[in-house]
Formats: C-alpha cells, structure tokens, sequence
C-alpha cells in the first residue's frame, strides 16, 4: 500500500506528546505524555488534525500502540491499543 | 484543549443502557440526516474529520444534551455555514406555530 | 430535545435544509432516499457472525482473518468498502486467556459497512468513557463475568482502523454446520461484550 519508511517496528517503545493542542486531534486525552509498546502499523493517512483544519498533509503512518491500563489511570491489569499517527510518537531510549 | 468528546476514562456518566430490538434509526429525520451527511461529505462540502471537528466544538453542556443525530445535525449545519453554503439565518430553526 | 414535539420541530427543520440544499445543487431529487435505502440493504450484524462462524470451522481462514481481515473477507464475499472509503479492519480472537473488547472513546467508530450501525450504547459516553479504565466492570454490567487471570485486551477505534472480535466457539457446538453457528454470534460478541 505505501513504500514509506516506517519510523517505529513492532516492540519499540515510544512515548506519546503531552501537547494539549488547541483543535481536533485524534490522541485521547487519557493516552497523553504516556509510554507505550508498538504492535504493528496500521497503514498510513494524513493527520487527522491538519485534516479537521482542512490541511490536506502527507500521509504518514498510524500505529497500534499498547498501554499498560496502570501506566495510563494509575490502576488496572488490562491492557488498551489505541491507533495513533506517527506525528503523536516519540521513541524511548531503552535504559542500560 | 480537551474537548468533551473526548471521555475515555472519566468519571461521572450514568449506567450503560441497552436498548432491546433497537431499530437503525429512532425516527425518519436521524435517517435523512445520516444520509445527508454521506451526501455533503461524498460531494467534498466538508471532509469527515471538520464534520467530527464541528460535532466537539459544541459547548460542552450543549454536547452532552444532545442525542446522536442531533449532535450531527447540529454540525452539518455549522459547517454550512462556515463553508459559505448558507447563513446562519437561511439554517435557523424554523418558525415554530405550535406555541 | 426530545419527545414528539421535539422530534417534529428537528424533522421539519432536516427537511428544510434538504430543500435549500437542492436548490442550490448540493443534493439531488431523491437523493437522500436513495442514500437511506442503499445503507439499509449494506452492513448488518448477521456479516460479522458469518465471518466468525468462517473463522470457526476454518482455522486457515481464521490464521488469514487474524493476519489480514481486508484480504481475507472476500473469501466469505464480504469487504470493507462499503461506505466513504474502504476502511482497514483488523480483527481479534478471544482465547481461554484473552478477552477483547472494542470502544470508540472520541466519537464512535465502528466498522458499520460491515456490521451496520453500532447500537446506542456503544456511542454513549457512559461506555465510552469507562470501557478504557474499567473493563471488567463494565463487562460485568453486561453481564460478563470473566476469571480473574484472564488478561483483557481494549481496542480504543482512534484513527482509521476499524476492529471486530471473534468470539470463542461454545462448547458443545461440534456437530452445528456453518450457518447454525453463525446464528449463535451476536453483535455484542462482535464488540467484545458477550461471550458469543
């Protein structure tokens, strides 16, 4: 579908922005400044953000990224993969 | 800044309802308006994202006494008018003779 | 907001913008009708439970199902392109150790070309809003009442994937052909909040 190079692969951990941006974004709010595991990609689209302002970007590509239920409330066993565009990822160092 | 659609793991909303034998839509007018989204959005009035965009703008408290399709409407003409389709006097609610 | 009066006044006012629509070429004569009718002969339930009764008897299928649902659902001549654009679909099996459960918690995306429209709990906040934090809870509401160790997986629909669970077979289901099992899935087991 795409020939892009993905920025993440499954098994990275990466951390999402804690920006609380002023419009339409597709980052919940409770998925924000937390630390996650990449599953997989999931295909690639424009931002969601530019496209609510009516900003047609490049296609970048989305991932399924897990979260520790503990690491997002503070509590909780389960697991929750929430579908994020690049743009909301930063990678993490794996500490020595 | 967070909008009000955005609830996951907030506090406060009542119990889950489920709705035995709900039917697709609730009455004819959430039927046309789901159509008459598909119709703006498929003729590039407006994409899908500025119509989810119009539906979390709504003040919060308009928001959450809306039902579904109200919510939709409610957007759809918002963005009429932001797109230069109509006025805000053209979409007004009709004049209502009831009262 | 609601009620008969309400219902009326909004009805009037949806068939007013209609009106001025067509007049200003942004919706054809019959348009909407068309729309209305085309959507209510697309997705429904009874495709998901299909698909899973497929996945059920076919672990080859369910292997390409689990691996690449888009690829895999002509083989029951289903597909993910029915509505503005074709949507990716990824879909997840229920084990003796994991369960997994699907929520919209920004709006409520469902994978409705398939399925059809989700029903009004699902795009509720009072779900939306709780599935996140406390699944076990609220399966339990639903009347789902999982053992302790088994892990929960949530599937929050944020971007452009849309997501269907396969349900475990019920035991004792053996001698069932295809369709009889399809007829036991419910569109609560394809969200992830029954069992089947």
């Amino acid at each position: 579908m795409t020939t892009r190079t993905e920025r993440f692969a499954p098994g990275d951990r990466v951390r999402t922005r804690s920006v609380d941006p002023a419009g339409h974004t597709r980052l919940p709010r409770y998925a924000r400044g937390a630390v996650g595991l990449v599953v997989e990609p999931a295909g690639a689209h424009p931002l969601a953000d530019d496209r609510a302002r009516g900003v047609a970007g490049a296609a970048q590509t989305v991932y399924h990224v897990q979260f520790a239920a503990a690491d997002l409330f503070g509590a909780g066993d389960h697991t929750v993969t929430v579908e994020l565009w690049e743009h909301y990822l930063t990678p993490v160092e794996e500490q020595a | 800044m967070a909008r009000v659609n955005d609830v996951g793991g907030m506090a406060g909303f009542p119990p889950i309802v489920e709705e035995p034998d709900e039917p697709r839509f609730h009455s004819d007018w959430e039927a046309h308006v789901f159509a008459l989204n598909g119709a703006l959005i498929r003729r590039g009035v407006y994409n899908l994202d500025e119509f989810r965009d119009a539906i979390e703008r709504m003040p919060p408290q308009e928001y959450l006494a809306s039902s579904y399709y109200e919510k939709w409407f409610t957007a759809i003409t918002t963005l009429l008018v932001e797109k230069g389709v109509a006025t805000a006097e053209e979409l007004a609610v009709p004049d209502d003779h009831t009262h | 907001m609601s009620g008969d009066h309400g219902s009326s006044v909004i009805s009037a006012h949806v068939r007013e913008v209609e009106a001025l629509l067509e007049e200003r070429g942004l919706l054809d004569d019959g348009e909407i009708d068309r729309r209305i009718d085309e959507f209510a002969a697309g997705g429904s339930p009874a495709n998901g439970a299909r698909v899973v009764a497929r996945a059920w008897v076919d672990p080859g299928f369910a292997e390409r199902l689990l691996a690449d649902a888009n690829a895999a659902l002509p083989e029951v001549g289903l597909s993910m392109s029915g509505g503005l654009q074709e949507q990716r679909l990824k879909v997840v099996a229920n084990s003796a150790t994991e369960h997994h459960v699907v929520v919209c918690t920004l709006c409520s995306c469902y994978p409705i070309a398939l399925l059809g429209p989700s029903p009004s709990w699902y795009k509720s906040e009072a779900y939306r809003s709780r599935v996140v934090r406390d699944p076990r809870g609220v399966l339990r509401e639903f009347g789902v009442e999982l053992p302790a160790a088994t892990r929960i997986s949530v599937w929050d629909a944020s971007a452009e994937s849309r997501y269907m669970v396969v349900p475990r077979r019920p035991e004792g289901t053996e001698a069932l052909s295809e369709d009889a099992l399809a007829g036991l899935v419910s569109r609560k087991g394809l969200i992830g909040t029954a069992l089947v």
